[in-house]
């Protein structure tokens, strides 16, 4: 009977053609090996990183989330536990807030690494030089800060610089220290820099978006001299980049990419950000699960302090009376930028590089300028150590619901007072508990 | 005496024959039933000689014997033996009577009928006649209890709601594990079609398309003897519907089926009244600053003992009304038969607002066009409509906003608008306002015809369809929490899934030897089967009035759409082998193509045997004379799964819509895989069949033992590679299981008949193989986990020991007994699968009347209960109410209870016994007490129908008239706390079993309705 059946089967194979019957190839999809192939997808495939960097887990809203969260100037009012979690300060290796973070970083990275691995390869005449020194220069930007991330938040990590084609790729590679994952940041923004062309574009990456980021990326290195340098190089661009007055200008009434922004990611219908619904109150369309907390509140409605940052937040009817945040309110488009970096930060990263080097006056100049835009009087403090203090309450309330807080109290050890956050284990996040089982190469963070 | 007769005409005949020359004499002849109906594949043999023949499909043969006289042997399943003496050449036509002992003796299985008592295989046959009446609406769901190994839940009481089908237990994680459905030899999609969110839940059920009173009986294939021969489609056990089918020669019958029903709940959600939420609240406020002195002074709400109560309970719930209305005609000619069918239903919720309505028709036709070829249809239309609304973790749903809010709050504002509170909805709004409507249209058809080359070998061709599509208008209008900020929203939704089906079967049924001592039943054929889906959807916000409902008029659109295809291409062979009516010998293969897997490893083969002996056909047993029948069975197979996974699950891809800045983008999505293949099932089975007591008893046993390999299972990567999952073949599960099933007829006299029957089915689960634990559901609290070592559905959770007397605080186990609480203490505290499950019916007939008592149990499974899990919070969650359960909390010193003091402490969340862990700190609420025992046993139906007598009836020109009145789940015995334990909120994943959460309770029905067939 066995044998009747081969011979049927190759009767079958003859008469339908079963092997071309058995091939099916998706339509919203597309073969990894004819991915990248010509000057149209590559385009398409740094379409694909752009938004894998404003993804729901990333930039989109959870892994500034964990930033804010932390910070301790925003409650969490809804009944998970992982969110609880960060907001209490109590983080446990299997929290999936953290995990999902961890998850669209690495994300980000697999399609950075493709465009950097084939790129350079592509033959097609279509694709002019310049395309591609520019998208292999976003790739390069992008996996730059996409390690930055991982660096200030999870410490030295696995440094993959290869595309994963086959599951056994990356196998066996260990975690690099803190020093080594800064380095590899450095390098990438090196690359970017000496591809990507000395344009204005808010949206994407550029040598000024370099610039910017390099600023920062020296503030966390302690190179004070270098975040001055590369600060002022945007600062000075006054044509191109600017605070806007008052406050509410570089958000309200629907504008986006405003010349405040030096990187912003932009969100369309076909691409939305769903941050909004987890900070407006149900009576405008969101959960409002995220909300500043009373401290929060004071402090931004405080005319002395908070100027006319208050417009971040809005109060909802009586009975209720709810104050929640309001960065974040395109409902139910769902376009609301994402800030990456802005211009302010740079006046205060200067400041504060400043202050380190001695020279309080103009380092008051930079801090003023923050101020001044916010409706407040210049900033009186004279000794260094009360010009930092005020650099770190003005990046509180000007980078309230930006993600900024949390890294920047771990970076100037602030966290110690502020937060009452003494073993220095706590000052990074776990490495997600999945991971460790997955991946026999992988050590936890300590404490965790 | 009549045993002397034919031997002696025998002997007389052998004497005659030895006296005359050997000649060849052809005789022909027409074997009918009793109604002249033509009877097809009957066996004619000649005693005494190795000549045999079978009947055509107009029940004629012509058969070559030496010479005249003979004896003709004429025998065919179903009938009663018979032996014809032919004296003449003259043709003629012969009846043959129907065995009313035995009308269950063919059963049909995998492309073939066979006799029952010639079968290895473990199956079952479910005439439609045991479960007629009962108002469910999918055929699925009136399997409960009436089949042993097969375990069969609704999953909540929406009318067309999804059911949760497994036979012999999950054999799966990834892939799918519900049976293969075929209705007239059509595969048929089982796939939910509907796209609203709707929580977690399935959002319907698609075997709801089918009207069950269209149906004939139900078989199911459960060991790998019976599933093998569906190769990659069959691990998951087999369900074959055959519907009704008119016969040749009858007289047309109409026949009318009516009746109407009313629901109640059989029992309502409660919650706490307005003075006990204040208490509590004020309680819990009290005890937070006893715990934290820092903290200022409580502030309290004034008079609790004086607070309102806004019963909002009450508007969900209504007595439900069901109405079903049938006609259908079946009769035929002398070359021709048909069927047809109408069905109306209409079923509400009886929670408002869900409604669930058919109209189906049917028409089965059967031509023979010659003698040698048949030809005919079954085609199934239906329409469905549903009101569908969500269930579980949506704050927008109707259930959640009647029993989350604080009872205390008004339901109105005072200037009469709706009142909402936190991220609840008003349930009465949602009530008069949601507007979810699910439009179905099914087509289930299939063409064959039949050509006889000779009369033991039959080739058949088949060609199906089942077009399954489904239309959904949402609106949501601005007078509901989630369509005031957008200024209302639609959303409109068009699902196709489309299966194609063509197959060809040779079939060869031969008996030879002396007396037909060998016979053989073989087939050997090929299918092939394409299933595509498609979707497209259309959404759109700002309506510029709630009277504007369609997306096209909404002044922000978005649109989208997707499709896929898969395709299957399968070899089969199968042959049994009978000697001596004692010995079975049955022996499958099937080869499966899949374009679904790498193309290294495409194809699967699965291979299965089994073996049957009829003790009672020997002497040693007949002389014991104990058993009427008695039989052993076993068998061994594999079968293979491919269902639950993507259609491109092999392929490395890059998925298009990674969109940025309005430009296309494109991004990683997938590893390939090229090696991925079948997901296999092996699987033994002994079982053994006896009667005894003048074949008043039966009892059937049956052990199983299934073991699933190579698991399609997404095992998690390190996310370092850009990839979370990769699908590969990795893992195992195993079920393993005894069935028992008694049938018993204890009183039978000419006017009172009393039979019982019983079935229990045990099944054990058992994850053998796992790369590491899964742990999912309740919305991100991965309360469900699957763990190597542990059944599938496993809850982890804090296990709490008891309330300390003392201080009034939670203790649970320290299981690392690292002395505080961390998430390395959760621990698996059950699992919801039922140990056992069963049935047990009793029928009492007395002249016209029939009682029928039919109860369902189910014992071992847990719930959990996640309306306590939220409304026993401790006053942690300020938004939302209580429920009763929480005023046993722990109030003085000494006080024994398991629910721990109301506070909202959050200090030392570390320790054990600290009140942080009373309803949060790490404990987060995720305590043991809120899982319970969901074993229960329930009166499933009692029916009480009178037919009138036969003198009547013919007076009146009827052929029967009955009426009858049937209650359903009018008993439910359970410890579970909840409305009620036949529940599974999450059964959108079937891994995620047992949740209450926000869902419609079962109803309870009393219904009336009337047959007349004329």
């Amino acid at each position: 009977m066995k044998r009747f059946t081969y011979i049927y089967l190759a009767f079958l194979m003859l008469t339908t053609g079963c092997k071309k019957f058995l091939h099916v190839q998706p339509q919203q999809q597309v073969d990894a090996s004819v991915a990248i192939t010509d000057a149209v997808s590559a385009e398409a495939a740094v379409n694909g990183l752009y938004n894998r960097l404003g993804s729901d887990g990333y930039y989109g809203s959870n892994f500034i989330s964990l930033s804010y969260l932390m910070g301790g100037d925003i409650q969490w009012t809804g009944s998970q536990s992982a969110p609880a979690q960060i907001a209490a300060r109590a983080l446990t290796a299997d929290n999936s807030n953290v995990a999902s973070a961890w998850t669209a970083i690495y994300r980000t990275i697999l399609s950075a690494n493709y465009i950097i691995d084939i790129v350079p390869g592509l033959t097609d005449p279509l694709l002019t030089d310049a395309k591609r020194n520019q998208y292999q220069g976003e790739a390069y930007f992008i996996r730059a800060l996409a390690y930055f991330d991982l660096a200030r938040a999870w410490g030295g990590v696995q440094l993959i610089t290869r595309p994963t084609y086959s599951k056994s790729d990356q196998e066996g590679i260990r975690r690099s220290s803190v020093a080594e994952t800064y380095a590899q940041v450095l390098g990438d923004l090196d690359k970017a820099e000496a591809l990507l062309p000395v344009t204005v574009n808010r949206n994407k990456a550029t040598q000024k978006t370099v610039w910017a980021l390099k600023a920062r990326f020296y503030l966390y290195q302690r190179d004070w001299a270098k975040a001055e340098s590369y600060a002022s190089k945007i600062i000075d661009d006054a044509a191109n980049y600017k605070l806007l007055k008052p406050y509410s200008a570089f958000f309200a009434n629907n504008v986006t990419a405003t010349a405040e922004s030096v990187f912003e990611l932009g969100y369309s219908t076909s691409f939305k950000n769903g941050h909004y619904n987890w900070w407006l109150p149900p009576a405008l369309g969101g959960r409002r699960e995220w909300a500043p907390n009373g401290n929060l509140v004071t402090l931004l409605n405080d005319p002395a302090i908070g100027g006319n940052r208050n417009a971040l937040i809005a109060q909802t009817a009586p009975p209720g009376n709810l104050w929640y945040g309001k960065l974040y309110y395109r409902n139910p488009t769902g376009t609301d930028p994402a800030y990456l970096i802005r211009v302010a930060e740079l006046y205060l990263i200067r400041s504060e590089a400043r202050v380190q080097q001695s020279k309080l006056t103009e380092a008051l100049q930079d801090l003023n300028a923050v101020r001044e835009r916010a409706g407040l009087s210049p900033a009186t403090a004279t000794t260094t150590g009360d010009v930092l203090l005020d650099i770190e309450n003005e990046r509180r309330l000007e980078f309230a619901f930006e993600g900024d807080r949390w890294f920047n109290l771990v970076r100037t050890g602030s966290v110690k007072n502020v937060l009452n956050i003494t073993d220095p284990n706590k000052f990074v996040f776990p490495i997600p508990v999945s991971e460790i089982i997955a991946d026999k190469y992988l050590d936890p963070n300590l404490g965790y | 005496m009549n045993r002397l007769y034919p031997k002696g005409v025998y002997l007389l005949l052998l004497l005659l024959m030895s006296q005359m020359l050997v000649a060849q004499t052809t005789i022909t002849g027409t074997i009918l039933t009793d109604e002249q109906v033509p009877l097809e594949g009957v066996t004619i043999q000649v005693k005494g000689h190795a000549v045999q023949t079978l009947t055509n499909n107009r029940g004629g043969f012509s058969i070559t014997v030496p010479a005249l006289p003979v004896l003709l042997l004429v025998s065919h399943t179903g009938y009663l033996k018979e032996e014809f003496t032919i004296t003449t050449l003259t043709p003629a036509s012969y009846r043959l009577i129907r065995n009313e002992k035995n009308l269950d003796e063919v059963v049909i299985t995998g492309y073939s009928t066979q006799n029952k008592k010639l079968i290895a295989g473990s199956i079952q046959t479910i005439n439609s006649q045991t479960f007629r009446d009962v108002p469910a609406s999918g055929f699925n769901q009136l399997l409960q209890g009436k089949a042993t190994g097969v375990q069969v839940n609704a999953n909540s009481g929406v009318p067309g709601g999804g059911i949760t089908f497994r036979i012999r237990g999950n054999n799966s994680i990834n892939a799918s594990v519900d049976p293969l459905y075929i209705i007239d030899g059509v595969f048929i999609s089982n796939t939910d079609p509907i796209q609203t969110g709707l929580g977690q839940q399935q959002g319907s059920n698609p075997i709801a398309d089918i009207n069950p009173s269209d149906i004939e009986n139900i078989t199911i294939l459960k060991d790998a003897n019976a599933t093998a021969i569906y190769g990659s489609l069959g691990a998951n056990g087999v369900v074959i519907v055959t519907t009704k089918r008119g016969r040749l020669n009858s007289r047309a019958k109409v026949s009318l089926n009516g009746y109407h029903g009313w629901s109640r709940a059989t029992k309502k959600f409660r919650v706490a009244s307005g003075a006990e939420t204040a208490l509590l609240t004020n309680e819990s406020r009290i005890n937070t600053v006893k715990d934290n002195p820092a903290l200022p002074p409580p502030t309290l709400i004034a008079e609790p003992e004086s607070q309102p109560t806004y019963d909002r309970v009450s508007d969900l719930f209504r007595t439900a009304r069901t109405s079903n209305y049938e006609m259908s005609v079946q009769g035929g000619t002398d070359k021709s038969a048909y069927y047809a069918g109408l069905g109306y239903l209409k079923q509400e919720g009886i929670v408002r607002p869900s409604n669930f309505e058919r109209y189906s028709g049917r028409l089965n036709y059967d031509n023979y066009l010659n003698r040698q070829i048949k030809i005919g249809t079954s085609i199934n239309i239906s329409r469905t409509w549903r009101n569908v609304s969500s269930n579980d973790n949506n704050p927008q749903g109707v259930i959640n906003s009647a029993i989350f809010v604080r009872s205390y709050l008004p339901v109105f504002n005072t200037d009469g608008t709706y009142a909402r509170y936190g991220s609840f909805d008003n349930h009465l709004a949602l009530i008069n306002y949601l507007g979810n409507d699910a439009v179905g249209w099914r087509t289930i058809g299939n063409i064959y015809g039949e050509y006889a080359i000779l009369p033991e070998l039959k080739l058949r061709t088949s060609w199906s369809l089942d077009n399954a599509s489904e239309y959904e208008n949402n609106f949501i209008s601005s007078l509901l929490a989630a369509g005031v900020a957008s200024n209302g929203s639609a959303a409109s939704y068009e699902t196709k899934n489309l299966v194609l089906t063509n197959e060809q079967v040779l079939t060869f049924i031969k008996s030879f030897g002396e007396d037909g001592k060998h016979s053989i039943n073989a087939l050997v054929g090929n299918t092939i089967n394409t299933v595509l889906s498609q979707s497209t959807s259309a959404t759109g916000t700002g309506f510029a009035s709630n009277d504007l409902t369609a997306v096209s008029v909404a002044s922000v659109r978005s649109g989208s759409s997707a499709q896929s295809r898969s395709k299957l291409l399968s070899v089969f062979s199968k042959a049994s082998y009978t000697y001596n009516n004692r010995y079975t010998l049955d022996a499958s293969f099937r080869a499966d193509g899949s374009s679904k897997f790498g193309a290294n490893n495409r194809w699967g083969f699965f291979p299965s045997g089994g073996f049957t002996w009829r003790a009672d056909q020997e002497g040693f047993i007949q002389s014991l004379n104990l058993f009427n029948e008695l039989r052993f069975r076993a068998s061994v197979g594999l079968s293979g799964n491919q269902n639950g996974i993507g259609p491109y699950a092999a392929q490395g891809l890059w998925q298009s819509g990674n969109n940025y800045l309005d430009q296309p983008g494109i991004a990683p999505s997938q590893l390939a895989n090229p090696d991925l293949t079948w997901e296999t099932t092996r699987q033994t089975d002994f079982g053994t069949e006896f009667s005894i007591l003048n074949s008043r008893l039966f009892v059937a046993v049956d052990y199983y033992n299934k073991y699933t390999y190579d698991l399609l299972l997404n095992v998690p990567v390190p996310n370092r590679t850009g990839f979370a999952t990769y699908l590969q073949n990795y893992g195992a599960v195993s079920n393993k299981g005894f069935e028992l099933a008694i049938r018993s007829t204890n009183v039978k006299t000419r006017t009172f008949k009393w039979t019982t029957e019983f079935n229990i089915s045990q099944n054990t689960n058992r994850i053998e193989k796992l790369a590491s634990d899964i742990a999912l559901g309740a919305s991100g609290r991965n309360i469900s986990i699957l763990r190597q070592g542990y059944a599938v559905n496993s809850f982890q959770l804090y296990k709490q020991l008891y309330v300390d007397p003392q201080t009034g605080n939670a203790v649970y186990e320290d299981l690392t007994k690292e002395g505080n609480i961390t998430a390395a203490d959760r621990q698996i505290v059950g699992n919801a699968l039922p140990r056992y499950t069963g049935g047990f019916t009793n029928t009492f007939s007395y002249k016209g009347f029939d009682l029928n008592v039919f109860f369902y149990f189910q014992q071992g499974n847990k719930i959990m209960n996640m309306n306590d899990f939220f409304l026993v919070h401790g006053n942690t969650q300020a938004n939302i109410g209580f429920v009763p359960r929480q005023l046993e909390r722990w109030q003085k010193p000494g006080d024994i209870t398991d629910i721990p003091r109301v506070t909202t402490s959050s200090l030392t969340p570390e320790a054990n016994n600290s009140a942080a862990n009373n309803y949060g700190g790490n404990v987060a609420n995720l305590s043991s007490r809120y899982l319970e025992d969901g074993s229960f046993i329930r009166l499933r139906t009692l029916s009480l129908s009178y037919t009138l007598p036969a003198s009547i009836i013919s007076k009146l020109k009827f052929n029967n008239i009955r009426a009858y009145i049937q209650g359903t789940n009018l008993i439910t015995i359970t410890k579970y706390g909840g409305p009620d334990p036949e529940v599974s909120s999450q059964s959108g994943n079937q891994n995620t079993a047992g949740y209450d959460w926000a869902t419609v309770p079962q109803p309870k029905t009393i219904q009336v309705g009337v047959n007349l067939v004329f």
